[in-house]
């Protein structure tokens, strides 16, 4: 029974079928939304849908400077990655794998999405060309520059949690925990212990706006997508892809959108009621305004960076953000 | 039982002279006495494992009989505890692993008797040094160990700055080695004893100011041999000319004697690490260390110059945690010293192989690598992937668990200088993996030049060490928490209990020292991951299983010839490229061709040390100021010693009590 019950976790629900139809809703939701936004009529909702399976029916090209192994596995690792990944997330108050023996905490997620990301490079540099060359570097730069504040956020949220908890479990029990944490299953519970969700908390403000910037660019989405930026550099790190390999990498992109809105709603809008298709409901509902707040507005007002403003923007302004937020929590207001 | 460390130390010694014998008249007869010696050593210390790590005893032997008297050791000891032992079978491993690959990789060089007895005297200094229960043959062996690392260095003496690299290393390192024998002077004439674990005893009770300055130099000392800032050139300088299975043995091995020295320092002779300014000494020089040296090994242009920087910075998360003073920190630091030691191993002998088999470790020059050597291209990734804290491999579990040590240590003390050190090691994490991609994209992977073409996979004989370490890599990253009940906790609750320690050597009696336990503050649990993986990877391959795609392998148009034409390489901001870039690419050979579709006159030249150019143009005047400050002058090198030496005597003056 708990077999099955896990299999239906992991292939359907909140795993597999579910991040997939969540992904092509967001993308084909942010894709309509830049149209109406820039007066077109845009594109049908399942467009991100159709997109994958044209790509799919096409010619799969290999360079013959390219190293083919590499070249052919790489997308398929990052997809069935970010798809684990996925799995991490507490989708209205259940997830695939639940309480404290959790398979992976915050760190984790942060390496896992890393991890998606190097697939990328890996791919593109197994192809030989210049272009993903350029792609490729530009990409390395995207992820140092949104790494720094990532992380800081990482940090407060934390803090302010685990010291939550702390105080929580001090009241309860008795006994003192750790005063942080980076468990994402104990950042939920104490939101839904307080009934609060983090970004109520004041000092916690900037650290979400801040993660709010680093979603686009740890996504590669429009005006942060460097590494792509096909009218410089042909599609960059996708120069040399086609068919099936393509669909797929395409495919990471759009559930990398998904796992990043739901890390944001999981870290900072958690909220839980008793009834669990309300949950999933709100959780929806939340990831999409996540998805419009952070993507959809700034891909339809804004013109791509380049490469040093992106780095200078991330380690400046929004690095500033989140080390307030963390200062803050740090003094305990 | 008693006699295995001893007989372990002298399998090594005897081997090197039974080599410098018997490996005149034939080289098999030498190599099988080398290959002996390095097995039984291993051997005799994974014979020590049971009753050490899991029975949480500890080993003393005495020379010549002279156990201690009333309470007072005269004689000379050595004493295996859980963490010497930890070190001495890092050592083992990394000998046997090295000494293998020698055996293929040294094979067309001359005297390689000289060769094989010096690395066996090497060995077996270290393995001295980490058993020894005595301060001052801990000073004779760092001598004997500098001093054949030394001439190790320069074994290739042909190479162009061999000698140059080895003499800086010889005049800083004796700089360390006199620091540590000053320090021993001090500590002796203080408490008229020798033996580490009276010092242990006395110490805590007669701190005065010379014992604190004691405590500053062999700080210093140890700092020196673990290559910290602001020693780090002297590493680099070593390690490109080094032969690579040497290079494992500077990296791998002499650091972790440094790694060694600080812990016994801090947590066994002093027992100060629980005084706020000792951490932040030893954290604060960690924090230093990775982070510039992982800065600087984004502007290296050789591949082992690159490997050495990166080798300092993984030594500086060891010392960063251990820092943190807490049984998590011990553990984590513990951890990732034995995972450096195995991907930089690693990735030394990658380096090693390409080298052996292409001739060049220019990152500027080589490329497409992957085509000729599919094989070390693997083994590569899987070495890039465990320094870079990629899951599943080792070092993500080692970083994780550094993470957490620091993250736990701030909370506990409130000190927002852990969150810091925190912040630091999470960076470097990504600096590191940069670099490593830049190491893929300009040796493995991008285009080829034509006189690579020719390249041949590396030989078994190089080849297999590397598995060994590749899988070790994997299976400890996947393992990590058996690794962790089984090696790290009762090797950090050895370094802990000191009382144990005494008492074992002091009064003979068996006193069994307890592994520690923490509490993690998150989860990762790569087994389930792992199986998700896979499950994942096999439903995406099923989806699209439905039909067949049509694959076709490209042609350019009309095959573009290999031999481009002379135009000059200019790098993504439209400047020609200057430095060594341009020296070491002719322009009748530049390594890109122009792009099948674009107009032939038209370069992209994106060589290795152009890679990143947004991050690098934005800190230009950081780069600037290091490439200044690592001026390659000896009087500099020495000059930074004595001025890191000053400050930390002060600082221990004003600090420490």
């Amino acid at each position: 029974m708990t077999v099955i019950l896990m299999l239906v976790k992991i292939f359907l629900f909140p795993g597999l079928l579910f991040t997939l139809l969540v992904s092509l809703w967001l993308a084909g939701i942010d894709r309509r939304l830049v149209a109406r936004m820039q007066r077109r009529v845009g594109p049908p909702l399942l467009q991100p849908w159709y997109d994958y399976l044209k790509c799919c029916g096409k010619e799969t090209i290999i360079p013959r400077k390219a190293n083919k192994r590499v070249f052919l596995a790489a997308p398929l690792l990052g997809l069935a990655s970010v798809l684990v990944t996925a799995m991490l997330l507490p989708v209205g108050g259940i997830s695939v794998f639940s309480g404290l023996t959790g398979a992976a905490d915050l760190v984790v997620i942060l390496y896992l999405l890393t991890f998606a990301s190097v697939t990328l490079i890996v791919g593109a540099a197994a192809s030989g060309s210049p272009f993903a060359g350029v792609g490729l570097s530009r990409e390395m730069v995207a992820m140092i520059s949104y790494e720094l504040p990532f992380v800081l956020v990482i940090l407060a949220v934390g803090r302010a949690a685990g010291q939550g908890l702390n105080e929580i479990s001090q009241i309860l029990l008795g006994a003192e925990g750790m005063g942080v944490t980076f468990s994402l299953a104990d950042i939920a519970a104490y939101q839904q212990l307080t009934g609060l969700p983090l970004i109520a908390r004041l000092s916690l403000i900037p650290a979400a706006i801040a993660m709010l910037f680093v979603i686009p660019c740890e996504v590669g989405q429009q005006p942060l997508d460097i590494d792509e930026a096909e009218t410089e550099i042909c599609e960059g790190v996708l120069a040399e892809y086609s068919g099936r390999p393509l669909a797929r990498f395409k495919l990471m992109h759009l559930i990398k959108m998904y796992v990043m809105s739901g890390l944001f709603v999981a870290m900072f809008l958690h909220i839980e009621t008793g009834i669990l298709v309300l949950n999933v409901l709100i959780y929806l509902v939340l990831c999409t305004l996540v998805t419009f707040v952070s993507m959809t507005v700034p891909h339809a007002i804004m013109a791509r960076l380049k490469v040093e403003q992106v780095f200078k923007f991330y380690w400046t302004f929004v690095t500033a953000l989140a080390l307030i937020s963390l200062i803050l929590v740090w003094c305990g207001v | 039982m008693e006699n295995l460390p001893i007989l372990s130390i002298m399998a090594l010694f005897m081997g090197a002279f039974l080599n410098s014998l018997v490996g005149r008249r034939s080289r098999a007869a030498g190599n099988a006495v080398v290959l002996i010696a390095m097995g039984a050593a291993f051997c005799m210390m994974a014979a020590l494992v049971p009753a050490v790590f899991f029975g949480g005893q500890t080993i003393c032997y005495w020379l010549g009989g002279w156990a201690p008297d009333g309470g007072w050791a005269y004689g000379i000891g050595l004493e295996v505890d859980a963490l010497s032992l930890f070190f001495g079978l890092i050592v083992t491993i990394a000998v046997l692993v090295s000494g293998i690959y020698s055996f293929t990789y040294m094979k067309e060089d001359d005297s390689q008797v000289n060769f094989y007895t010096l690395f066996l005297m090497l060995s077996g200094s270290v393995l001295g040094l980490v058993l020894s229960g005595d301060l001052f043959n801990v000073f004779v062996m760092v001598e004997i160990m500098t001093f054949s690392a030394v001439a190790l260095t320069a074994f290739r003496n042909e190479y162009e700055g061999a000698l140059e690299g080895a003499f800086k290393y010889l005049v800083v390192g004796s700089i360390g080695s006199t620091c540590i024998l000053v320090g021993t002077i001090l500590v002796y004439a203080n408490l008229h004893t020798l033996n580490m674990a009276q010092i242990a005893a006395l110490a805590p009770a007669n701190m005065n100011m010379t014992m604190v300055a004691a405590f500053a130099f062999l700080f210093v000392g140890f700092a020196t041999k673990a290559f910290l800032f602001p020693f780090q050139p002297l590493a680099a300088d070593a390690h490109a000319v080094a032969p690579a299975s040497i290079s494992l043995m500077i990296s791998g091995v002499l650091t972790k004697c440094g790694v060694y020295g600080i812990i016994r320092l801090c947590y066994g002779l002093f027992q100060n690490m629980d005084e706020r300014s000792v951490g932040y000494l030893v954290t604060g020089f960690g924090m230093v260390t990775m982070f510039i040296c992982v800065t600087m090994a984004f502007n290296q242009h050789n591949f082992k110059r690159l490997l050495a920087f990166h080798s300092i910075s993984q030594v500086g998360y060891v010392i960063t945690a251990i820092g943190a003073g807490t049984a998590m920190g011990l553990s984590a630091g513990l951890f990732h010293a034995v995972n450096h030691t195995l991907f930089k191993g690693l990735l030394f002998l990658v380096a090693g192989a390409v080298q052996h088999q292409s001739g060049s470790l220019d990152l500027d020059d080589l490329g497409g690598l992957s085509k000729n050597m599919p094989r070390t291209t693997v083994l590569f990734l899987i070495g890039a992937a465990s320094i870079s804290g990629l899951p599943p491999f080792n070092g993500f579990a080692s970083k994780w668990m550094i993470y957490q040590a620091l993250f736990e240590k701030a909370a506990q003390s409130g000190d927002f200088f852990y969150v810091l050190a925190c912040l630091t090691a999470l960076i470097t994490s990504v600096l590191t993996l940069a670099s490593f991609i830049k190491v893929a994209q300009s040796v493995f992977f991008g285009q080829r030049r034509a006189k690579y073409a020719q390249v041949k996979e590396s030989p078994l004989g190089m080849r297999l060490p590397m598995w060994v370490l590749a899988a070790l890599c994997a299976l400890l990253g996947i393992f990590y928490r058996a690794f962790a009940a089984g090696f790290l906790n009762p090797a950090a609750g050895a370094a802990l209990g000191v009382d144990a320690y005494i008492a074992n050597a002091l009064t003979g009696e068996s006193v069994l020292t307890e592994p520690v336990s923490y509490w993690a503050i998150g989860s990762w649990n790569p087994l389930v991951w792992l199986i998700l993986l896979v499950l994942a990877t096999c439903a995406v391959a099923l989806v699209s299983v439905t039909n067949k795609p049509r694959v076709r392998e490209a042609c350019a148009e009309g095959s573009v010839s290999q031999s481009a034409e002379s135009v000059v390489p200019v790098t993504m901001d439209g400047v020609p490229a200057g430095g060594s870039a341009s020296e070491s690419v002719p322009p009748e050979e530049a390594k890109y061709e122009p792009f099948f579709s674009g107009e032939e006159s038209e370069y992209s030249q994106v060589g290795g040390s152009d890679l990143f150019w947004g991050f690098k143009e934005n800190c230009r005047k950081y780069f600037a100021f290091w490439h200044k400050w690592h001026s390659g002058v000896v009087n500099d090198y020495a000059l930074y010693a004595v001025v890191c030496l000053a400050a930390v005597l002060l600082y221990c003056a004003a600090f420490v009590k």
